[in-house]
């Protein structure tokens, strides 16, 4: 089924699909956390997402923008590392750009998370190659707006930001990183995939997963 | 009198901190909030929580809050965006312990935002002077001066200052302890004081900058100048002159 709209009913799906992402490969977010952070970052974005859920599913949204920004209080209050905030911010930004809808085309969709991602960088401060979460999400929505703008449908944009996402994820790997703690480690934090960017990914599969025909 | 936030992944790190801070000052200490943890038990910071702090000790004069590191920073900018009031919040990157315990010294003496801050950054110079060979303190301290406003106007001492020189006889010196109980006499006093030591030449530093007092690392047997102006230099001379001959309350009996 081609379709050139994403629903409220996905959006939901697309979360509790991150979710059950996070929580396959919680173990595995930790092990890359701990090379070169922290060691929290699977349970961290577990807990967040399991509290979305929670929330979500407690009070069920009537609008895009209700849920998107109550998905990023969430996290902010639930997930306690870094990744708080700058989830938070993505999904509070998120919900200002997509407003009061109960559906977002691919434009819209793409401008939501393009604003998501912004307010993650005024944020963090990152830029391209510092080995965090941006690496994985700019290619992806770059990816995403040009499958949109040459007329493909939802599926085709989110399996080509999907394919974008993971090969920024992998690019973070020979990076020294200059933001966060990894960036403590200096020419040791190469060798390793940023925890963020591989979260960050997980995000795109989850798009994948949920609006794949 | 400025409100303060300490934010801290860790509630008893913060807990801890804030108490020490508390050593310095007397019965009615400023406004002092704690944003640390994210939920039950768990290490983390939580921009709402920072938000809530602030919001409960904003009375009109500005907060000022102290993170410690890594998300603490983030979780203090966003907090900003969430809080209610419109006091003026300052996100300060002075040393987590050394910056606060001299901001709240500061801060129970009524000193601004502006000067609270300052103070509170120029923290480390204490511990930077005397960790350095004491021969390159002098200069050191008067750099850590220069850059403090609420320190000395160059000009200020100049007319009619009143002075006195006094021998340290308390066995640390100018530490801590006594530099914040300098600090909270002088509190309210209509005097702008300065002090030097004349044994190394350190100073002169103000008389309401406890890390500008603990950076002359004045020792024991050390000559100390205080010099006062305004309407009530006497009594603030007066007033150092017994602490210091009193021994800052810390005389080995």
């Amino acid at each position: 089924m081609s379709t050139s709209t994403i629903s409220l009913d996905q959006l939901i799906a697309w979360l509790a699909r991150f979710r059950e992402l996070v929580t396959e490969k919680q173990s595995y977010l930790t092990e890359l956390d701990s090379a070169i952070g922290d060691a929290d970052h699977g349970s961290n974005m577990v807990r967040g997402m399991n509290a979305v859920v929670e929330k979500v599913g407690a009070a069920p949204a009537t609008a895009a923008d209700e849920l998107l920004k109550s998905v990023g209080m969430t996290l902010v209050t639930s997930v306690g590392g870094a990744a708080g905030p700058l989830y938070g911010t993505l999904f509070l930004r998120m919900g200002v750009s997509a407003g009061p809808v109960t559906e977002l085309d691919g434009a819209a969709f793409g401008a939501a998370l393009r604003a998501g991602l912004d307010g993650v960088v005024a944020r963090g401060k990152a830029e391209a190659d510092d080995k965090t979460m941006f690496d994985a999400i700019n290619p992806a929505l770059d990816a995403w707006d040009a499958a949109v703008a040459d007329g493909g449908d939802i599926a085709a944009a989110a399996s080509a930001a999907l394919a974008a996402a993971e090969k920024g994820r992998d690019a973070t790997e020979p990076l020294v990183a200059r933001k966060g703690r990894a960036s403590y480690l200096g020419e040791r934090s190469a060798g390793h995939l940023d925890p963020g960017a591989t979260s960050s990914a997980l995000l795109f599969q989850a798009l994948a997963d949920t609006v794949a025909g | 009198m400025i409100g303060i936030v300490v934010v801290s992944h860790s509630p008893a790190l913060a807990r801890a901190a804030v108490d020490l801070a508390l050593e310095m000052v007397g019965e009615t200490p400023p406004s002092i909030a704690i944003a640390a943890g994210a939920g039950e038990g768990i290490i983390g910071t939580d921009a709402v929580k920072v938000a809530h702090a602030i919001d409960e000790v904003a009375s009109g004069d500005g907060v000022l809050v102290f993170m410690d590191l890594g998300s603490a920073v983030l979780s203090g900018t966003m907090a900003t965006e969430f809080m209610s009031t419109s006091d003026e919040v300052r996100l300060t990157d002075a040393p987590f312990v050394e910056g606060l315990i001299a901001a709240v010294v500061l801060a129970n003496a009524g000193a601004s935002l502006d000067e609270v801050d300052r103070e509170a950054r120029a923290a480390m110079g204490a511990k930077q002077s005397q960790l350095s060979d004491r021969d390159e303190v002098a200069p050191a301290a008067s750099d850590t001066q220069a850059a403090d406003a609420a320190t000395v106007d160059s000009n200020a001492a100049a007319p009619a200052a009143i002075t006195a020189e006094e021998t340290i006889v308390s066995s640390d010196g100018l530490h801590t302890r006594p530099a914040a109980a300098i600090v909270q006499a002088l509190a309210g006093v209509d005097a702008t004081v300065t002090i030097t030591d004349l044994t190394t030449g350190g100073g002169p530093v103000s008389g309401i900058s406890m890390i500008g007092i603990m950076s002359l690392g004045a020792k024991k047997g050390d000559v100390v100048a205080f010099s006062a102006t305004g309407a009530a230099a006497q009594d603030a001379i007066d007033t150092l002159v017994e602490m210091t001959r009193d021994g800052f309350g810390e005389l080995e009996s």
